[in-house]
């Protein structure tokens, strides 16, 4: 009898293979119960996780040589189990992001280093969807002004005044939140958190807050293209059922 | 002979990348927003292929694909999932269904023409003129 999984499936479509942070983050999922030196030795064998959570422990330090938490065990201690799995979930987030820009834009993003992520003090555009299911959360897209008249142009070769036109801007907004949220929705699934996606809302604000959902932890990403710094906030509950 | 392709998506940002990228081949383009106006479309246009998406208001792409396989005179159209619905469980589940194949959103144009082309044949606009 011919056994097709999944994966056999989606390669014949020739979809790419689902990545190791995803398969990382759904064996993490699995260690919900266990100790914290179970879940430390898990993430230990993640060098660029077990990085970021030492990043994370030591928000003041300027470089790894000024860490005073360096062990995983100790950053899980200070940083608790759900900054990990949020942690572990912003890679299929930013990748999600850096993909978008380079498939549909053209345009290959910087990573804004955490410690270097001015806000925007104007007036900007906030895209919004959420999820839920086994995980709660949201996703935050947060883009300069300055930055519609370069998406119009690179998504659809529209002229810089198209994208005055608000339904127009909202449109393509609208629609690379999808791709973006929706790829990393996609992983989520894959790791075990099966979720649903609002539809994208969108709205301009100058509000610059970092939202946290109930019982949730948060995170910014910040990234730079063509110059324009533009934002990724994601705030997770991976622990809502 | 034109191809006929039917693009149906509730973002207009996605129907027009969808007909940019067809606008150097000999091919027609319409549009429906949601799957009960891809149905009347397929219905009224008799399309050779129908790219599709899945989350829609009014109807999801999903039922609008059961609602093909199900009429004799459109389900052997062949259907290409365009998306940005990749986990594997819907892929499997969509993939009963009876899809030609699927594309997975974030694409570049070029995945899209090769794919149809797997299914349809596309004469370049010069080509087609000259003929």
């Amino acid at each position: 009898m011919l056994n097709i999984t999944t994966e056999d499936i989606a390669k014949k479509f020739g979809l790419e293979s689902v990545p190791e942070s995803v398969k990382r983050l759904s064996q993490l999922l699995g260690k919900r119960d266990a100790s914290t030196e179970d879940f430390a030795k898990l993430i230990s064998q993640d060098k660029d996780l077990t990085a970021r959570l030492l990043r994370a422990a030591n928000p003041r330090a300027e470089s790894e040589e000024d860490y005073t938490t360096t062990t995983v065990e100790d950053a899980l201690g200070r940083t608790g189990m759900s900054s990990a799995l949020l942690l572990a979930m912003s890679d299929p987030l930013i990748r999600a992001v850096h993909k978008s820009f380079a498939l549909m834009l053209k345009i290959e993003l910087k990573a804004l280093a955490p410690t270097a992520l001015d806000p925007l003090k104007e007036e900007h555009v906030l895209g919004e969807v959420s999820f839920s299911g086994k995980a709660i959360g949201l996703v935050h897209l947060r883009l300069p002004n300055a930055f519609l008249p370069l998406l119009g142009e690179r998504l659809l070769g529209l002229a810089p005044d198209d994208m005055e036109d608000e339904a127009t801007a909202n449109d393509v907004i609208g629609e690379l939140c999808n791709m973006i949220v929706g790829n990393f929705k996609s992983n989520l699934c894959d790791a075990g958190l099966t979720c649903k996606l609002s539809p994208p809302k969108i709205a301009r604000t100058e509000e610059f807050k970092l939202r946290v959902v109930d019982g949730g932890t948060s995170q910014r990403y910040g990234f730079c293209a063509k110059e324009l710094d533009f934002f990724a906030d994601l705030s997770v509950n991976p622990w809502s059922e | 002979m034109s191809a006929k392709i039917l693009s149906v998506d509730d973002s207009k940002t996605i129907r027009m990348i969808v007909k940019r990228a067809f606008a150097p081949y000999d091919a027609t383009v319409f549009e429906a927003a949601n799957g009960e106006e891809g149905l009347a479309a397929s219905l009224a246009n008799k399309p050779d292929i129908i790219i599709l998406d899945i989350t829609m208001p009014v109807m999801d792409g999903v039922t609008m694909l059961t609602k093909l396989k199900e009429n004799a005179d459109l389900k052997n159209i062949p259907v290409i999932m365009l998306t940005a619905e990749s986990g594997r469980e819907n892929v499997a589940f969509i993939a009963n269904l009876g899809v030609s194949d699927y594309l997975v959103k974030p694409f570049k144009d070029d995945q899209l023409i090769e794919k149809v082309k797997r299914v349809v044949t596309l004469q370049p606009k010069t080509a087609a003129v000259a003929a």
